[in-house]
């Protein structure tokens, strides 16, 4: 049974994806995506059900499998080459030969392949990755296919390139998963650099100036982390003799040297995760159709990164390489926070504060302890979901008014009534309690509390993320009073996908209590009492059932007093003048008795957050502080 | 079931302590400009007044936002005096934060935005210095849980006299009293008429007078734990800590946000890693 789920989860998105190249028929297309959506999304749900295994798969007519997945590694990697020639980058050819060569020597005259090493390795972190993936990344692709057909549309193709597409964007949900479930350490390598080609193809998808530069960026950054993971590997390899992630990780910090490798591997995960300063790929990449962003930002990609730093954690407990990480990772999360203020690009902002609560769970994994490790994977689970929705509203409101910019969606609820809700929900999944994000974050903090700069860097950041969050979901309410606002139409995949995830996002945080005590609690031990939904420790208290009820009736309440106030009366907004009493005219009578129209617009404190501010030094010192990690390791 | 009785007790006494405070604040405060003043139940009368009015509204989200304003400062005081978790009664009176600023915003008039994105930096420059008003205490009494905090046997004040001026600053803030009352003042002639609350009136105007009663009680309590072990101590502490806060609003002109945010924030800091590291070397 295990292998055949195994299969399904990792090799039918394989098998999906030459589909979706082939049969160049849209009708076939969607069907398979839709159907390979379902059947992972569901074997996720009976893997995460079944829990912890191991397991290695025996040979493929004869052939052993990691002779297959060498031989990809090594194909891919040449591929990598040939687009490296292509583009005339000399970066990423030099990053692409010193992962060729290592690894060749590393295959052909270090490594023992007589030794058997278990494949697969999968535990409730592992199993909780695969269930987002498979989950919220099925969603997205769902999205994608009335998305990426009116995407065309405004692009006038002649030649739709809809196959390529949705080829890399299915593919990549196999190779995340395989990533996440491996156990042997190449086959890990493997796949993370299926993810780096993958996003590297859907960034340059739209075959723009921008988008192939914006690809090329993102490529040589995460080859430099893939040479950064090479060289990891091979030293990791010399000192404890196994390909086993779970042997390199329990060798643990009791050698002093064994720390450098696994710094290694961190960084490898740190430019994943576009930890300052590798953030400009993440940024660089929103050029690209918004399924991309979302799948990118939410589901694949970057958690790839985190999910490396955190896997390795145990392996550094207790040093103070764990400590650096920690504040590279509270830097991050204060950092991009501060830039996200000063910005009015929606996909921008969303950008910048992916980055920025990626950096907080890598605090987290720094932070290594058991409460802290909660509130990672918490984060984790809650920050994919809202992410994803709010990317995928991003994109229904630019199809919508032909904007990605803030300002312009001054009283969207007027014109998108639906999504501007969706998005107001989303918003608030991420700020405020009861819901998951937020009881990550009450995690985060009462994990770092003893931590004076972590704690000092978590207040600032947490600060600065309500300013852009709470400004955007106000604005999108702006309107002067409309008798009757216009129902809007959405394309039935749409309306799935966006009501999925915001409902996801509600009422999968009415359930972290039991995602908890089932999940999480089996294996990183009790750190926390859970009586009637209240989550205790002799540090805290975090009433997730009481304040989800009182805020619910409080919700409904406000609502019922909202409708009843369709028949009071309605007045202009304040102007200091005489309006002018035009229906429908925001204006007041100025000088010479002429009308004045009023306009107004965010603050963006840019003066103090200016994204060409703060950039340079932001970059100099997070360097600064990863030279501080890993000096310390040595 | 004693937790429930707390609570209910907080959520009715709260308001009418905190009605009682802005009536004695605004005697005070006329007295100190040689004025006779209004009677202490004033801001009683101007509610019941209010709650008279006509309902009159710009945009019907303003009616939701105002409502959950209230109930989110409501319940953060209910939390409160069920001595529940500090940060997360701070995160509960955050929704309340937002929701205002949400109800700011829903309306165009741009008297209403600016004073809404001012009420949002004023948020912004507060909430950091409380999130480390709180990880002080914490580093003091080893938990924030307000139950374990009040079985700690000496007044948090001789360990943390530092701390207790950077919550002074953020009261000073969340009461919007001078230096730093400008996302809406208390005088109707200002450059941005009332700021966020401008386009708030009648009923809804006084459930968000309601809610403000709520959210002062609250950081008041929050400045009691600092001398938990005395009655008098509270009374006296609380006394002077208001006296102190009439006295800044009546001696100081208002600011820019620019001061306020670099002011407050490297004051504040400085002042928190100052006293921090006094209790890592003590």
């Amino acid at each position: 049974m295990l292998p055949m789920m195994l299969a399904l989860v990792i090799l039918l998105p394989l098998m999906a994806a030459l589909g979706c190249y082939f049969l160049r028929v849209s009708a076939i297309r969607n069907m398979i995506v839709l159907v390979t959506g379902i059947c992972i999304a569901a074997t996720s749900l009976v893997l995460l059900g079944g829990g912890s295994f191991t397991y290695s798969p025996g040979t493929l007519l004869g052939v052993s499998w990691d002779s297959l997945v060498t031989l990809a590694d090594f194909s891919l990697l040449f591929v990598i080459l040939y687009y490296a020639f292509k583009l005339k980058n000399q970066l990423i050819k030099v990053f692409a030969i010193l992962q060729i060569i290592p690894l060749a020597v590393f295959e052909l005259f270090i490594v023992d392949h007589a030794v058997e090493v278990p494949a697969f390795y999968a535990d409730s972190l592992a199993l909780i990755m695969v269930a987002v993936i498979s989950i919220i990344g099925s969603l997205i692709c769902f999205f994608a296919i009335p998305y990426m057909k009116e995407h065309e549309e405004h692009l006038h193709l002649v030649n739709s390139r809809q196959p390529r597409f949705f080829f890399y964007l299915v593919l990549f949900l196999g190779a995340m998963n395989g990533l996440v479930l491996s156990n042997n350490i190449l086959w890990l390598y493997f796949f993370f650099e299926v993810t780096t080609f993958c996003s590297f193809m859907l960034i340059g998808h739209d075959d723009t100036e921008i988008a192939v530069k914006n690809a090329t960026r993102a490529l040589w950054m995460n080859a430099l982390g893939g040479v950064a993971f090479v060289f990891g590997m091979i030293w990791a390899y010399t000192e404890v003799g196994s390909l086993s992630l779970q042997t390199i990780i329990n060798a643990g910090p009791m050698g002093g040297l064994m720390i450098v490798p696994v710094g290694l591997l961190c960084l490898a995960g740190f430019t994943k995760a576009a930890q300052v300063p590798f953030q400009s790929w993440l940024l660089g990449a929103m050029v690209a159709p918004t399924p991309v962003s979302a799948l990118l930002h939410s589901s694949t990609m970057v958690k790839a990164g985190v999910y490396i730093v955190l896997r390795l954690a145990p392996a550094y407990a207790g040093t103070f390489f764990s400590q650096g990480i920690a504040l590279c990772g509270a830097f991050t999360f204060l950092s991009c926070a501060a830039i996200a203020v000063s910005q009015s690009n929606g996909k921008k902002i969303l950008a910048y504060s992916t980055i920025s609560n990626l950096g907080l769970i890598i605090c987290c994994a720094g932070l290594n302890t058991p409460w802290a490790t909660s509130a990672a994977i918490i984060l984790i689970i809650f920050h994919a979901i809202s992410k994803a929705l709010l990317f995928l509203c991003v994109g229904t409101i630019e199809l919508g008014i032909g904007s990605r910019n803030i300002e312009d969606m001054h009283g969207l609820y007027l014109k998108m009534p639906r999504t501007a809700i969706i998005t107001i929900i989303g918003i608030l999944t991420m700020i405020l309690p009861p819901f998951g994000v937020l009881l990550g974050k009450w995690m985060a903090i009462e994990a770092a509390s003893s931590n004076m700069f972590v704690i000092v860097m978590l207040a600032l950041g947490s600060a600065l993320s309500v300013v852009f969050w709470a400004r955007w979901a106000g604005i999108l309410l702006t309107a002067p009073i409309r008798n009757k606002v216009p129902a809007e139409s959405q394309n039935i995949l749409t309306k799935f996908t966006l009501k999925t995830l915001a409902g996801a996002s509600v009422v999968l945080s009415l359930f972290s209590p039991a995602i908890y005590t089932s999940l999480i609690e089996p294996m990183i031990g009790k750190t926390y009492h859970i009586s009637a939904g209240i989550f205790s420790s002799p540090v805290g208290t975090y009433a997730v059932y009481p304040i989800f009820f009182v805020l619910a009736v409080a919700f409904i309440y406000a609502w019922l007093e909202t409708k009843k106030s369709g028949n009071i009366q309605n007045s202009q907004s304040y102007l200091c003048g005489a309006n002018v009493k035009e229906p429908g005219v925001q204006a007041f009578i100025g000088p010479m008795n002429k009308p004045v129209g009023l306009s107004s617009s965010n603050y963006y404190l840019e003066a103090l957050f200016g994204e060409e501010k703060l950039t340079l030094w932001i970059n100099f010192v997070a360097l600064a502080l990863i030279v501080l990690m890993l000096g310390g390791a040595v | 079931m004693e937790t429930l009785l707390l609570i209910i007790f907080g959520i009715i006494i709260a308001p009418i302590l905190g009605g009682l405070i802005s009536g004695a604040d605004r005697k005070i405060t006329a007295r100190f400009q040689s004025r006779f003043g209004p009677p202490i139940l004033q801001p009683f009368y101007d509610v019941a007044k209010l709650f008279g009015k006509v309902k009159v509204i710009n945009n019907f989200w303003q009616v939701f936002c105002a409502w959950v304003y209230l109930i989110a400062a409501a319940l953060s005081v209910g939390l409160f005096f069920a001595q529940s978790d500090l940060l997360m009664i701070f995160f509960v009176q955050a929704i309340g934060a937002v929701f205002l600023v949400m109800g700011g915003l829903a309306s165009p008039s741009p008297y209403s935005q600016v004073g809404a994105h001012r009420e949002l930096i004023q948020v912004l420059t507060y909430e950091p210095l409380i999130i480390l008003v709180f990880a002080a205490i914490f580093m003091v009494t080893g938990t924030f849980r307000i139950d374990e905090i009040l079985a700690y046997k000496e007044p948090l004040l001789i360990k943390l006299p530092l701390i207790f001026v950077v919550l002074g600053y953020v009261l000073t803030i969340k009461l919007r009293k001078s230096p730093f009352d400008f996302s809406t003042s208390h005088h109707a002639h200002q450059e941005l008429v009332k700021g966020v609350l401008t386009e708030f009136s009648g009923p809804y105007l006084a459930i968000i007078e309601i809610a403000h009663w709520y959210e002062t009680v609250l950081i008041l309590g929050i400045c009691a734990l600092f001398w938990h072990t005395s009655f008098v101590g509270v009374v006296l502490l609380l006394v002077s800590t208001y006296l102190a806060e009439i006295l800044i609003d009546n001696t100081m002109a208002r600011m820019t946000w620019r001061w306020m945010l670099k002011y407050v924030w490297s004051v504040g800091l400085v002042m928190s890693f100052v006293n921090l590291i006094w209790l890592h070397v003590g």
